[in-house]
C-alpha cells in the first residue's frame, strides 16, 4: 500500500471569499497518475471536491491540464508524487475547486 | 423546474468525431445546428484516442482490394449479422469519406509517390487496408473537425449530461439536459436529434473507451421509445496494458509489429497459444479470438499476474517500437513500464457492435431521432473489425446530419409535453433533496461493473445471466432509490451527473445481459460456454429490443437476417 499526501485547490465562488489549499491523505495498491490521485480523493475522501471527468486519460485532450507544483501539465500524464500541490491554471475564470470556465 | 430554453433545428448529442461531423453537415444543409457534450465539445469522445486504423479499400497496397471485397470483409466479420445496405453504404462510401476529411485539411501518411500507406491489422482484413497516421489516427481527424465547426461558427454547449428524449406524438421534439458547470436544468426544442454518444466501456472495470463512456445514448434512446439490436455483441480486446494500474485498459497494438519479428503472445508457461484458440489456426486471429485465448489460459492457470498474458516488446527493437507505435511506446514508458521486458496484457471492453437501430438514412425507429457511430447499430452485426469505426463515423456522420436538416426542415419543430417536461426536471432535481443515507453513485456503479465483468464480459452462461439480470432489477428497485450525493450543490456537482449516468447505465447494462441471455449460441463478440457453438440454423437473427409501454419493461424480438452470397462463401470454404 502506498500513500500520498496531495493538495488540491478549492474554491466556491458562491460562498468563498478567497480561494484556500486543502491537503488529502489518499492510499493506493500502486502508482497513480494525479488524474487518478484526484479521482481517489473525490470517491473515497471528500465527495464536495468538483473536477472534470470527460478526458481521454491518454495525453490527447488536453482537458486535464492543471498547475502541478506550479508547471502546467497534464494530470493524466504525471505521476502522483507526495506532496504534490495541485491547481487550476491561472487566469481562469473558477466554476468550481478544479472546474474553470473554458474557452 | 427548468431554467433556460434553447431553440435549434438540429440537436447533436455527443461532440465526437460522428457528432461533429453530423453537425457540419446539418449546418451546410442549411439547418440552424446545436452540439451538446457531456464533455468538451471537439475534445471530449473516443475518436481523438483512435490509434491504428482506418479501412479503405483504396487497394494501393494489394490492387486485388476494393469496396467490395472490403464489403465481404465486413459481413463476414460481423459473422452474417451486419444489416447488408448499411454495410454496403459504408464499404462503398469509405473512399469518398477520406477525400472529404482530407479536403477537411487531415493529412494522412503516404508512400514516396503520394499514395496513402496501407497496412494489414489481422485476419480480419483479406488484404492489407488500414490507412494511418503515426500511430496516432484519431488527431488529425479532430483538428480537422474542429476547423470546420470552427469556420462555420456552429454553436456548441460543453458539460451538458441530456437525461431525456422528448416527444411530441411518435417523433422527437427535443431534449432535457444537466448543465454541469452552471447546476441548471436546460429544455432544447429541436426539430430533429442525432445521438452520437458514443459507447459503453465504463460498464466494465478495465476499458479502453474514455471514463465518460456510460452508454447514456442507449437508455435515452431505448426510453424513447427507439429499438436497439446486436448489444449483446460487446467487442472485448486482449491487447490492452494490464500492469501498472497507471496505464490499465489503454491499447497497445502489438499486432502491426509481429510481421516486424515480434514474438506472438506467450503465457506464464512461455508457451504461445492463440492459434489455439482460432477455429482457423490462425496466430494473429481476429480481435474478438485474442480477449477468449487470454481468458482461457488464465482460467487454466496460465495466465500473467494480473489475468492477462504476456507480449514481449523486447523482441523487435526499440528503433522498431518507435518507427511503429511512437506514442504508445512513449507513453507507456512516461509511466515506467520497461519496454525490454514483457508486459501483461488482456481483455478490455472496446466497443458495442450493436446499438441504436438505424435505417439507410441514419434515421432509428422513433422519427426525427437520428444516431452515427458507435451508439448506432445496424453496420457492424455480431462483430466490428478493425479500423471500421472511424470509417463509419464520417460515412453516417456526414449522412446523419443531411437526413436530420431535411427532417427538421420538412416536419418542423414540434411541441413538448408540459408534464412530461416538468416530470423529468423534478427526476433531475430530486437528488438534490436526498438525505445523504444511501450509497454514492460511484459504489453502485463499481458493483455494476463486476457483475459485468463476471457475468457479461468474455464469457457468459445461462446461470450468470440471469442472476445479473436479477440483481440489475434489485438495483434498479433498491440502490438507485436509495442512492444519495456527497452534497447537495448544484454547480459543478460530478455526483449528480454520475448519479444520473449510474441509472442509465443499469438500464443498457439489463438489455445487454438480456440479449446475452436470449441468443443461445455463440457468435463473433458473444460467447457462451454453455452454447460454444455458432448455431446458423437457429440464430442467423437479430435480436431487436425496445421498451413497451412501460419503460421498465423490455421486450426482445428475433428478426431473420439474409447475410448473402459473402457470408455463405465463407462458411463454405470453412466447411
Amino acid at each position: 500500500m502506498e500513500k500520498f499526501n496531495i493538495t488540491l485547490y478549492r474554491f466556491d465562488p458562491s460562498c468563498d471569499d478567497k480561494p484556500r489549499l486543502q491537503s488529502y491523505d489518499i492510499e493506493s495498491d500502486g502508482p497513480l497518475s494525479v488524474l487518478q490521485a484526484i479521482r481517489n480523493v473525490y470517491h473515497k475522501v471528500d465527495g464536495t471536491l468538483s473536477f472534470r471527468n470527460s478526458d481521454c486519460r491518454r495525453g490527447v485532450c488536453g482537458i486535464c491540464s492543471m498547475m502541478i507544483n506550479g508547471r502546467r501539465q497534464l494530470t493524466c500524464m504525471c505521476l502522483a508524487t507526495d506532496g504534490m500541490t495541485v491547481e487550476p491554471p491561472p487566469n481562469r475564470t473558477i466554476v468550481k475547486d478544479l472546474v474553470f470556465e473554458t474557452d | 423546474m427548468i431554467d433556460r430554453t434553447i431553440e435549434t433545428d438540429v440537436l447533436v448529442i455527443g461532440g465526437g468525431g460522428g457528432g461533429l461531423r453530423a453537425a457540419v453537415a446539418a449546418h451546410d444543409a442549411g439547418a440552424r445546428v446545436l452540439v451538446l457534450s457531456k464533455g468538451i465539445v471537439g475534445k471530449s469522445g473516443l475518436t481523438q484516442t483512435a490509434v491504428t486504423g482506418f479501412q479503405v479499400a483504396f487497394g494501393y497496397a494489394d490492387p486485388r482490394d476494393n469496396p467490395e471485397i472490403h464489403y465481404g470483409d465486413t459481413i463476414r466479420g460481423g459473422y452474417g449479422l451486419a444489416d447488408p445496405e448499411l454495410a454496403r453504404i459504408f464499404c462503398d462510401e469509405a473512399i469518398a469519406a477520406v477525400e472529404d476529411i482530407e479536403s477537411f485539411g487531415a493529412r494522412f501518411d503516404r508512400e514516396e509517390d503520394g499514395k496513402l500507406i496501407q497496412r494489414k491489422l489481422d485476419s480480419s482484413q483479406t488484404y492489407p487496408r488500414s490507412i494511418k497516421k503515426g500511430d496516432s489516427l484519431g488527431t488529425p481527424i479532430m483538428q480537422a473537425l474542429r476547423r470546420e465547426m470552427n469556420k462555420r461558427d456552429v454553436p456548441r454547449m460543453h458539460e451538458m449530461l441530456v437525461t431525456k428524449l422528448l416527444k411530441d406524438g411518435d417523433r422527437v421534439c427535443g431534449a432535457i439536459a444537466l448543465d454541469f458547470q452552471k447546476g441548471q436544468i436546460v429544455e432544447i426544442r429541436a426539430g430533429a436529434i442525432i445521438m452520437a454518444t458514443g459507447g459503453a466501456g465504463e460498464l466494465f472495470p478495465v476499458h479502453s473507451n474514455t471514463p465518460d463512456s456510460t452508454g447514456d445514448g442507449y437508455a435515452l434512446a431505448l426510453n424513447a421509445g427507439a429499438d436497439l439490436v446486436d448489444i449483446e455483441f460487446l467487442l472485448m480486446l486482449g491487447h490492452a496494458v494490464l500492469h501498472p494500474a497507471t496505464v490499465r485498459g489503454v491499447l497497445f497494438t502489438f499486432q502491426y509489429l509481429l510481421t516486424k519479428g515480434a514474438k506472438p503472445l506467450f503465457n506464464s508457461e512461455g508457451e504461445p497459444f492463440l492459434s489455439n484458440y482460432d477455429p482457423e489456426g490462425n496466430d494473429n486471429p481476429a480481435r474478438h479470438i485474442y480477449a477468449r485465448a487470454v481468458y482461457g489460459e488464465v482460467r487454466e492457470g496460465r495466465g500473467s499476474p494480473h489475468g492477462g498474458a504476456f507480449f514481449d516488446p523486447g523482441s523487435v527493437s526499440h528503433e522498431t517500437l518507435m518507427d511503429s507505435l511512437p506514442s504508445q511506446t512513449k507513453y507507456l514508458e512516461k509511466f515506467g513500464v520497461d519496454m525490454t521486458q514483457p508486459i501483461e496484457v488482456g481483455a478490455a471492453a472496446h466497443y458495442v457492435c450493436g446499438g441504436i437501430k438505424i435505417n439507410t438514412h441514419s434515421q432509428s425507429t422513433v422519427p426525427g431521432l437520428f444516431a452515427v457511430g458507435e451508439c448506432s447499430g445496424g453496420p457492424h452485426g455480431a462483430g466490428r473489425i478493425g479500423g471500421n469505426s472511424l470509417t463509419e463515423i464520417l460515412v453516417f456522420g456526414k449522412r446523419a446530419g443531411s437526413e436530420a436538416a431535411a427532417f427538421a426542415n420538412a416536419q418542423g419543430a414540434g411541441a413538448p409535453n408540459n408534464d412530461e417536461v416538468s416530470a423529468e426536471a423534478r427526476r433531475v432535481t430530486s437528488y438534490l433533496s436526498r438525505e445523504r443515507i444511501g450509497p454514492r453513485p460511484n459504489e453502485i456503479k463499481t458493483r455494476l461493473q463486476k457483475l459485468m465483468n463476471d457475468y457479461v464480459g468474455v464469457v457468459r452462461n445461462d446461470e450468470g445471466l440471469r442472476n445479473t439480470i436479477a440483481e440489475f432489477e434489485r438495483m434498479e428497485r433498491e440502490d438507485l432509490p436509495a442512492m444519495s450525493m456527497a452534497e447537495d450543490n448544484r454547480v459543478g456537482n460530478y455526483d449528480w451527473v454520475e448519479a444520473l449516468e449510474v441509472t442509465a447505465m443499469i438500464r443498457f447494462a439489463r438489455a445487454m445481459a438480456g440479449a446475452a441471455l436470449l441468443r443461445t449460441e455463440s457468435r463473433g463478440a458473444h460467447y457462451r460456454e454453455d452454447y460454444p457453438e455458432l448455431d446458423d440454423k437457429n440464430w442467423l437473427q437479430n435480436i431487436v429490443i425496445r421498451h413497451t409501454g412501460n419503460e421498465d419493461t423490455l421486450a426482445y424480438e428475433t428478426k431473420e437476417c439474409t447475410p448473402g452470397p459473402e457470408y455463405t462463401a465463407v462458411l463454405k470454404e470453412a466447411g
